[in-house]
């Protein structure tokens, strides 16, 4: 029982991360009009950004975080203009073209990572960011400050989210877009910079992700980005693309799934067993399990 | 109906205005004026160009040539949103809300630009259109087709317009509820609001407006008065069904 209750925790954690990174994935999707499935590459970037300033700040956190949130909002608004371009040049919505930019994003920044930092080599961040020990111990049960932070600050953030898009002027922009770009236009709101508006908030998502990411692998690799770029995609797929509700749902019963797989079946085999398991609900329900909202 | 007030200056002035889609010729050359206060409608068929017309001078299509002015300044060239911010709105044809919006966000999202006084117009959209009051917390897509349109003509009143352009209001409405409609575009006009409407429904349109256009293929092939265009025999040929 304790173990079951352990791999939940571990579970609800992971899958909070996901959760976060599908949300700034589908409001890139809903709102900005694009696939951005290297979404999650920009957080990995966003990691190193942390590292690097932990290093030269003698482990500043205040600094490192500050850091984390920045580059994730710079760096997401930095591509931003080039998606908005291929979209402006072919008048309406081209999901094609923005996948291939997503890509070409995804391997700049995979590149980058395996020559410019740390000589290609993994990443570890200090215990000064990660905790050095479990935060919590309930008999067998030990819960791990990163776990701890991503349950805690995912909710939050998710929270802040939804208020922001069911109670400002901004959100409802957002909200009108998502269900009628045309629409959205006619009645007068500003569609291109309600569309940066949105990389920006994706990247302040991004940034908040990216420390949860720290605290909880307490490393990164350069490929860290694409491996969880697959699960991302793959989570927004099965829910339904740009359903924020089911990405949720959907976000968190993949971290759980991953879990009680590593618990109790294989370590090793925990991202095909749940890729398999993706594949049949998606032959199941092509349309995704809560129903796409593009 | 009350008459033309000719001394003044129009408030939109459309002069020589083409435009196409691709190898489409939509509007050739079309010149209409609306001056304020008054209740302008553009009468045609289906494809005539009505709604072209008003979406260019909103500002969601680039004309090839011509000129929009709107209170004497050039707004052709212009993106819809900054126009929409000066003062110009339209009314979508098909009663274009946001069907999973609430009535009351769907209003808001009028405010856009005008949140400062988003009480007092709702206050007052709230009074001239009390059954939105009523269903305020309602998704949209749970209105009437009537209700939808009172909607979307309430959503255009909450950005403080001071030109609305109404396309089609009475397309797929039960005559009862155009009537209502109707009503309410007249109640509008007497409330200090100047009306420009496209409609097919040429004699309901004619009877509430004080001038008129008839738009066939792109052009305009007629104008004059209200009453003058109800009596004329080649409108009553083609449009009232004489």
């Amino acid at each position: 029982m304790q173990q079951i209750i352990a791999q939940i925790i571990n579970g609800l954690s992971l899958g909070s991360i996901y959760v976060l990174l599908a949300t700034g994935f589908n409001l890139l999707l809903l709102v900005a009009m694009i696939i951005h499935f290297s979404y999650p590459q920009v957080v990995v970037f966003s990691m190193y950004i942390v590292w690097i300033v932990l290093n030269a700040t003698g482990n500043n956190l205040i600094l490192g975080v500050l850091a984390g949130v920045v580059s994730s909002i710079a760096l997401n608004l930095f591509f931003a203009p080039f998606f908005q371009k291929v979209m402006k040049n072919r008048g309406d919505v081209d999901i094609n073209s923005t996948m291939v930019l997503s890509m070409a994003v995804g391997m700049i920044i995979t590149d980058t990572l395996s020559h410019a930092f740390n000589k290609g080599l993994p990443i570890a961040f200090p215990t000064q960011l990660t905790g050095s020990g479990p935060m919590l111990r309930i008999g067998l049960i030990s819960i791990m400050p990163g776990q701890v932070w991503s349950l805690v600050v995912g909710v939050i953030a998710v929270s802040g989210f939804f208020l922001l898009l069911y109670k400002t002027r901004q959100g409802r922009a957002f909200r009108a877009i998502a269900e009628d770009p045309a629409g959205a236009r006619l009645v007068g709101i500003p569609i291109i910079s309600t569309g940066f508006q949105s990389y920006a908030l994706s990247g302040v998502m991004g940034g908040i992700t990216a420390i949860l990411l720290a605290m909880m692998l307490q490393s990164a690799s350069p490929g860290l980005g694409e491996n969880i770029a697959h699960k991302v995609l793959a989570v927004s797929i099965v829910a339904g693309l740009g359903n924020l509700v089911g990405g949720l749902v959907v976000g968190l019963a993949l971290g759980v799934l991953e879990a009680l797989v590593q618990g109790y079946v294989s370590g090793t085999w925990s991202n095909a067993i749940a890729f398999v398991v993706m594949l049949v609900v998606i032959l199941w329900k092509p349309k995704g399990l809560f129903g796409m909202k593009v | 109906m009350a008459q033309t007030e000719t001394t003044a200056s129009p408030i939109l002035k459309v002069t020589d205005l083409s435009v196409s889609y691709g190898n489409i010729k939509a509007l050739k050359k079309v010149s209409i004026e609306v001056f304020p206060r008054e209740i302008v409608v553009l009468i045609g068929a289906n494809g005539a160009g009505k709604t072209t017309l008003l979406s260019t001078i909103l500002g969601l299509n680039t004309p090839v040539s011509g000129t929009v002015e709107f209170e004497g300044r050039r707004i052709d060239r212009i993106s819809a949103d900054r126009n929409v911010r000066s003062g110009v709105c339209l009314v979508p044809e098909g009663r274009g809300v946001f069907a999973s919006m609430t009535v009351l966000d769907n209003l808001l999202l009028g405010a856009h630009h005008n949140l400062a006084n988003k009480e007092k117009n709702l206050a007052r959209v709230y009074e001239w259109f009390p059954i939105l009051k009523k269903r305020k917390d309602q998704v949209a897509k749970t209105l009437s087709g009537g209700e939808r349109q009172m909607l979307a003509i309430a959503r255009a009143l909450m950005s403080a317009p001071k030109l609305i352009m109404v396309d089609e209001p009475s397309i797929g409405l039960a005559p009862i509820v155009v009537n209502d409609i109707f009503n309410i575009l007249k109640m509008l006009n007497r409330e200090g609001y100047t009306i420009l409407l496209s409609e097919q429904n040429a004699n309901k349109a004619l009877k509430c407006a004080h001038r008129g256009y008839v738009m066939e293929t792109g052009t305009i092939s007629l104008a004059g008065s209200a009453e003058r265009l109800l009596n004329d025999p080649g409108v009553k040929a083609a449009y009232l069904g004489a």
